[in-house]
Order: C-alpha cells, then sequence, then structure tokens
C-alpha cells in the first residue's frame, strides 16, 4: 500500500516530474486559482454589479475606506452579507472537507476513504431528519434544531463506530471500516424510514441530503470557523504521524509513533471538521473524496504537502462549483463540482504512468 | 432537484397540495404551529372593523407559521414566490405594486411578464434583494426553502409567510395579505364574494344523493404504480366534499399516496382525473393502468378530467375551480351561475 511513497523516487519524466519536483509551484498556482474564485465569487452573480461597487462596498465594510463611488443599500446588502459570507463558508467547507478526506484517507489506507467514511453522513442525515420531522422550533443565533442535531448526529456517530470498532490491534483498521458500514447501513434505514413517514417535510431532508450554501451567513461562518480551521491546523501539525501510518502500523511503531493513539486523536479532529462542515451545509460530496488524490497525484504523498495543498484546493473548488452553481441557477453544487472536478481527476489519473497507489 | 417533466409535475402537483394542507412546518429560522384560527390576526390598527379608522400602517402581522411580521409602510415593491399570492395581489388590485414572482406564476397574463426570482425548488435571494422589495409573499410547508425565508429576514425584508390548511384558510390569507398591501377593503368585498359563491355552488348539489364515491386522482406513476390521491382532511378533499362528492382520501393527513389495493377496496364511482400541463393522461390511459379495470369507476367509463389549477391552487379562482369540480361530480344539476 505505500507504493506511493517508494515510487517517489521513479517518477517518469516530463510535466509530471517537473510539478512534483516543485510542490511550492503547484501550491502557488492553487492559492492564486482561490485568490481568483473569492474575487470572482465576489463580483459575480445572478444580479449584476460593477466591479467598482463591490470594491467599494469591501472596503468601506472592512476597513471604512470610501474611495468616492455610490451603491443602493440593496447593493451593498448582495455584496456583504449574501456573496462574501457564501464565497468564504465554501472554502472553510471545501477547506475542511479536503483535509478531513486526507485523514481519512490516510489513516484508513483506503483510497476510497471520504469524510463519510465512519458513518458521519449518515448520523448527520439522521440528525437533520429528526429535526425535520420534531414539531419543535429551536433558534439559536441563527442555529436552528437542524444544524445542532446534524452536528450532534455526526459526531455521535463517528464516536460510536470509534468505540465499536476499534483502532488498534491485528486487522484493526478493517475492523473498524466495517463498523463504519455497518453503524452506517443502520443510520441509512433509518433514514429512509423518517423521510418515508416524513410527507411534505420529505423536501427539507433532500435538500440537506443534496447540501448546499444558500443558508451560509457571517454568523454561521463565524461559529464554524474555529472548529473547522483549528481541526485543519491540528491535523496539519500531526502530518508526521499520518506519512507514518501510511507505511502500515508496524513501520509507524517502529518510527516511534502511538499508532492507537494518533490515529483515535487524527479520527476526531478529522470528525469535527467533517461534522461542523455538514452541519452548515449540508452532505456535499465529491470534494472530499478527489481532492486529496489530486493533490497526492501533483504533489505526492507526503503529508505535509498534501495537508495545505488539499486545504487550498478544496476551498477552491468548492467555491467555485459554488459560484457555478450559482450562475447556472437551480443546481446543487455538488452536481457541478463532479461535472466539473471527475473528468480532470480522470485525466491526471490517466497521465500519470508510474501508476498510484495510496 | 431536476426531476424529469412528468415527475416534476406529480411533485409539483403534490407540492400545490402540500401548500394548502395543514400540519406543521419546521427548519429553518422560522416558528411554526400557529393554530389555524390565528392566522391572520393583524395589529390593532388594521384589525379595526371601520374603514375610517386610523392609518392602516405600520402593521404587525401574524403569517400562517405564527412568525410577528413588521409592515412599516404600504409596501410599493412586492415579490410573489407563489403562485396563488401571485393570484390574490392581482385580484386584490395590487398587481401595479408586484415587481417580481416565482416561474410558475402563470395568471393572470400580466404576471407571466414579470421578472422571475424563484423557481419551483429555489429562491434567488440577491436577485430578490436587489428589487428591494417592503414585502415578500412567500409559501410555507417548505414551498419556499426555509433557508431563504431566514436570509431575507435577516436583512430586514418583511416575509409574510402563508399556507392555508382549508378553503376557510384561504380566505383567511386573502384578508391577511388584504392587510399587509393596504388594500383591506378589497380583500373583504373578494372573500365576502367567494365564499357566498362557493355556498352557492355547495348549496346546489346538496340536495343531491347519493354522493357518488369520488377519487380525485391527483397524480400516477407509470414505473411504480404509485397513485396520489388527496390526504385526510386536506384542502382538496374539502373540495371535493363541497362539491358533493363522497371523497376517498389516503386516509391521512401525511400521506398522499393510496395504495391499489385500498382503492379496490374503497371501489370509487367515479374518478375526477385532475391535469395539468405537467399531469394529463387522457380517460383511456387511466382505464388501461394495470388493476384498475377491477374499478367500479373504470367499467362505468366515468373518469372525467378537468383542469386541476383552479381547484388546487389555493387562491381567489377557487369558486371556478369548484364549479369545475361539482360540474363534473354532477353534470346533470344546473349550477349558479359564476359571478
Amino acid at each position: 500500500m505505500a507504493a506511493g511513497v517508494l515510487s517517489h523516487g521513479r517518477e517518469a519524466g516530463g510535466l509530471a516530474a517537473w510539478v512534483r519536483a516543485r510542490p511550492l509551484v503547484v501550491g502557488i498556482v492553487a492559492a492564486v486559482i482561490l485568490l481568483i474564485t473569492l474575487i470572482l465569487g465576489v463580483g459575480l452573480g445572478s444580479v449584476r454589479i460593477s466591479p467598482a461597487e463591490t470594491i467599494g462596498v469591501i472596503l468601506s465594510r472592512l476597513i471604512g475606506i470610501d474611495i468616492g463611488v455610490t451603491w443602493s443599500p440593496a447593493t451593498e446588502a448582495i455584496v456583504w452579507d449574501l456573496r462574501l459570507p457564501r464565497v468564504l463558508t465554501a472554502m472553510l467547507i471545501g477547506c475542511g472537507l479536503a483535509v478531513a478526506g486526507v485523514t481519512f484517507q490516510g489513516l484508513l489506507r483506503n483510497p476510497l476513504a471520504d469524510p463519510y467514511v465512519l458513518g458521519t453522513a449518515s448520523g448527520a442525515a439522521v440528525g437533520a431528519a429528526i429535526a425535520v420531522l420534531l414539531p419543535v422550533q429551536l433558534v439559536l443565533i441563527e442555529f436552528g434544531l437542524l444544524h445542532g442535531l446534524a452536528f450532534v448526529g455526526a459526531l455521535g456517530a463517528a464516536w460510536l463506530v470509534f468505540r465499536l470498532g476499534g483502532t488498534g490491534g491485528k486487522g484493526g483498521l478493517t475492523r473498524l471500516l466495517l463498523t463504519g458500514y455497518a453503524v452506517g447501513s443502520v443510520l441509512a434505514a433509518i433514514l429512509t424510514m423518517a423521510m418515508y413517514v416524513s410527507g411534505v417535510e420529505l423536501r427539507q431532508i433532500f435538500s440537506f441530503l443534496l447540501g448546499g450554501l444558500g443558508g451560509s451567513s457571517w454568523v454561521r461562518l463565524v461559529v464554524a470557523a474555529p472548529l473547522i480551521i483549528g481541526s485543519s491546523v491540528l491535523i496539519a501539525m500531526r502530518g508526521r504521524s499520518l506519512d507514518g501510518m501510511l507505511l502500515g502500523d508496524a513501520a509507524a511503531r517502529h518510527l516511534g509513533i502511538d499508532v492507537s493513539r494518533e490515529r483515535g486523536i487524527l479520527l476526531a479532529l478529522a470528525s469535527m471538521a467533517t461534522a461542523a462542515a455538514v452541519a452548515i451545509s449540508g452532505l456535499i460530496g465529491f470534494v472530499g473524496l478527489v481532492v486529496p488524490h489530486v493533490v497526492r497525484l501533483l504533489v505526492g504523498p507526503a503529508a505535509h504537502r498534501v495537508l495545505p495543498i488539499s486545504a487550498i484546493a478544496g476551498a477552491a473548488l468548492l467555491s467555485a462549483a459554488d459560484l457555478g452553481a450559482r450562475l447556472v441557477g437551480d443546481v446543487p453544487v455538488g452536481v457541478v463540482m463532479a461535472l466539473l472536478g471527475a473528468p480532470f481527476f480522470l485525466f491526471l489519473l490517466h497521465r500519470s504512468r508510474s501508476g498510484y497507489e495510496l | 432537484m431536476s426531476l424529469p417533466d412528468r415527475r416534476r409535475g406529480v411533485a409539483l402537483s403534490l407540492v400545490l397540495l402540500a401548500a394548502v394542507l395543514g400540519g406543521c412546518s419546521s427548519g429553518g429560522a422560522s416558528p411554526s404551529v400557529a393554530p389555524p384560527s390565528a392566522s391572520p390576526s393583524a395589529s390593532a390598527a388594521a384589525a379595526s372593523p371601520s374603514p375610517t379608522e386610523a392609518p392602516a400602517f405600520p402593521v404587525t402581522l401574524t403569517d400562517d407559521e405564527g412568525t410577528a411580521v413588521d409592515v412599516a409602510a404600504e409596501p410599493e415593491k412586492i415579490v410573489s414566490l407563489t403562485p396563488a399570492t401571485t393570484e390574490i395581489l392581482f385580484a386584490l388590485g395590487a398587481g401595479d405594486r408586484v415587481v417580481a414572482t416565482d416561474d410558475g406564476s402563470d395568471y393572470p397574463e400580466e404576471a407571466v411578464a414579470l421578472p422571475d426570482v424563484a423557481t419551483f425548488s429555489s429562491v434567488d435571494v440577491e436577485k430578490v434583494v436587489a428589487l428591494e422589495p417592503d414585502l415578500v409573499l412567500a409559501g410555507g410547508l417548505g414551498f419556499t426553502p426555509a433557508d431563504a425565508i431566514s436570509r431575507l429576514r435577516d436583512l430586514d425584508v418583511p416575509v409574510v409567510v402563508v399556507y392555508a390548511p382549508s378553503v376557510e384558510g384561504v380566505l383567511k390569507d386573502i384578508e391577511l395579505i388584504g392587510t399587509a398591501t393596504g388594500t383591506t377593503d378589497t380583500a373583504t368585498t373578494l372573500t365576502t364574494q367567494m365564499r357566498s359563491d362557493m355556498d352557492a355552488i355547495s348549496d346546489a348539489v346538496a340536495t343531491q344523493s347519493p354522493k357518488p364515491r369520488t377519487f380525485y386522482d391527483v397524480g400516477y406513476d407509470d414505473t411504480t404504480g404509485a397513485i396520489f390521491a388527496p390526504a385526510a382532511d386536506s384542502f382538496l378533499a374539502e373540495m371535493v366534499t363541497m362539491a358533493g362528492g363522497d371523497v376517498i382520501t389516503t386516509g391521512d393527513p401525511n400521506t398522499y399516496e393510496l395504495p391499489l389495493e385500498t382503492l379496490i377496496e374503497k371501489d370509487p364511482q367515479l374518478i375526477v382525473l385532475g391535469t395539468n400541463p405537467f399531469y394529463s393522461p387522457t380517460p383511456d390511459a387511466v382505464a388501461a393502468r394495470r388493476g384498475w379495470d377491477a374499478l367500479t369507476a373504470v367499467r362505468d367509463d366515468a373518469i372525467r378530467p378537468v383542469r386541476d389549477i383552479e381547484i388546487t391552487r389555493p387562491g381567489p379562482r377557487l369558486p371556478i375551480g369548484l364549479r369545475t369540480l361539482a360540474g363534473a361530480i354532477w353534470p346533470d344539476v344546473t349550477l349558479p351561475a359564476a359571478s
């Protein structure tokens, strides 16, 4: 399974090798793309607003500078209260899901792992469905019952899987994965039942399952950001453990890594990032599964490169896809992302002559 | 949420239905579960019976989800997010103040040309905000996504959410919208007229008996054979009853599907086929559905298509819908002419 690490030196020539040798270039390109999506994301939308007005609104709200452009209150609300928090939320979620994806794939040594693999998705969805079905209304600083129960459901499912599946010992990984699958199946059955009895509320559950960034606001962003950014930074600080575990548990132990403990901590952090993301944006797929692979194809498997570049790339991809979804109208962001991202991923897979293994 | 047209049609009918059913709404940021009677209670100023009383604005309304909505002054730019509210606004003479609607608003003619800021499944909040509306009318029970409603309210746009669980609820919604738009008198005149028109129609068929066991066909899925029917105690069930039919429902307020076995057991003598641009099977196609040949209505050739828009849309054309429905159930009875 560690072929990726071992094959690092015998890369075929050409562009791929050139890129691989210069991870900083990839990082810079990703950051530039991120910046461009930020500018486009705030500048474009279903309402046409001139760049001067957009810049004027942002400068005046951000640092109080008046650049001599006038705009209407509606323009200000669109730029400052709708577009900017939405773009930043997309970036935050994209970053969190990509980092969680890298972590789950590395920990489980499974290329098909994504942030939702250990029951998080079903847990969150069941939480959301219960919130929709309960005839209770509870709103606390812009967070409804749905957000709260989705968050609790995601974390609860991950905790349950972790407790039942264990983390160490021989065959521990397989056991953990299968436990995740089994718990996920039970939760999925509960979800299906909830949807079946939900009647007219079905639509709300369905839109949670599709995921989307329409509910983004400054308050939600500010609450979710510390959880996601904090978890991501803490994961990045444990990059060495992640690298070690990619080599296998035995090799990791020889490197002095307390495998069982580190695995527990990393799983908890990745689950926290995932739960926070899911609570505010629903189940957005693809980004957490594919971005880590794309980044590994480009810069190799070392965690200290993959984690930060995946964070930037995930942020750029999700915000670009959300912009596309907004411009097209009525399209779920996951659909746009898969349509944009999957062909690019296939292209990279096809080009990588050395073969690719996690 | 891109369903193929026909499924979308079924879904649309269901949501139209949903929009007029009782029950609780949830999720999002809006409080819910208002008892039906509490629907359109206006503030003291507006609820005052005498039209010569104090100015109608500012006014605080309680919408159908129980949310208190402040309307500071008579709205001049109104956005309507459902076809029914669009019809109500135009019927109240506030049509010239409507600046945008949803893409389903197809009546009256003037509404079609207005810009669309919402679709069946989503609201373009940005476009709504850009229009700087001083009143937004939205649909309850998830017709308008809760997220969109809470985003608009965060930005201080007054949003009134309406959904009527019954015919009486529709009339109350019309009066609520009258209060919100400063057309209270027109609204009262309209609802009085609607009430008397509908009473006249149901009186005309009330004496008829026996009432035929009537199945109102809301939708059918050719692939799975799923049958969609009026839910128990629903708006549509009430319409069928008012039109002189012995209505067959799903037996549960939250269920919209009727198993074929149950339909056969209930054995309708009459099938009223609610058709619209998304769902318009012929009576022959209905008769040919698997298992339906067991029904008395099919054997008796009693399958009668009706245009369902006026029947299912909770707006000012309900008397026309009721007349259509009564005419389909009692074709030999002379109904009072519409006023």
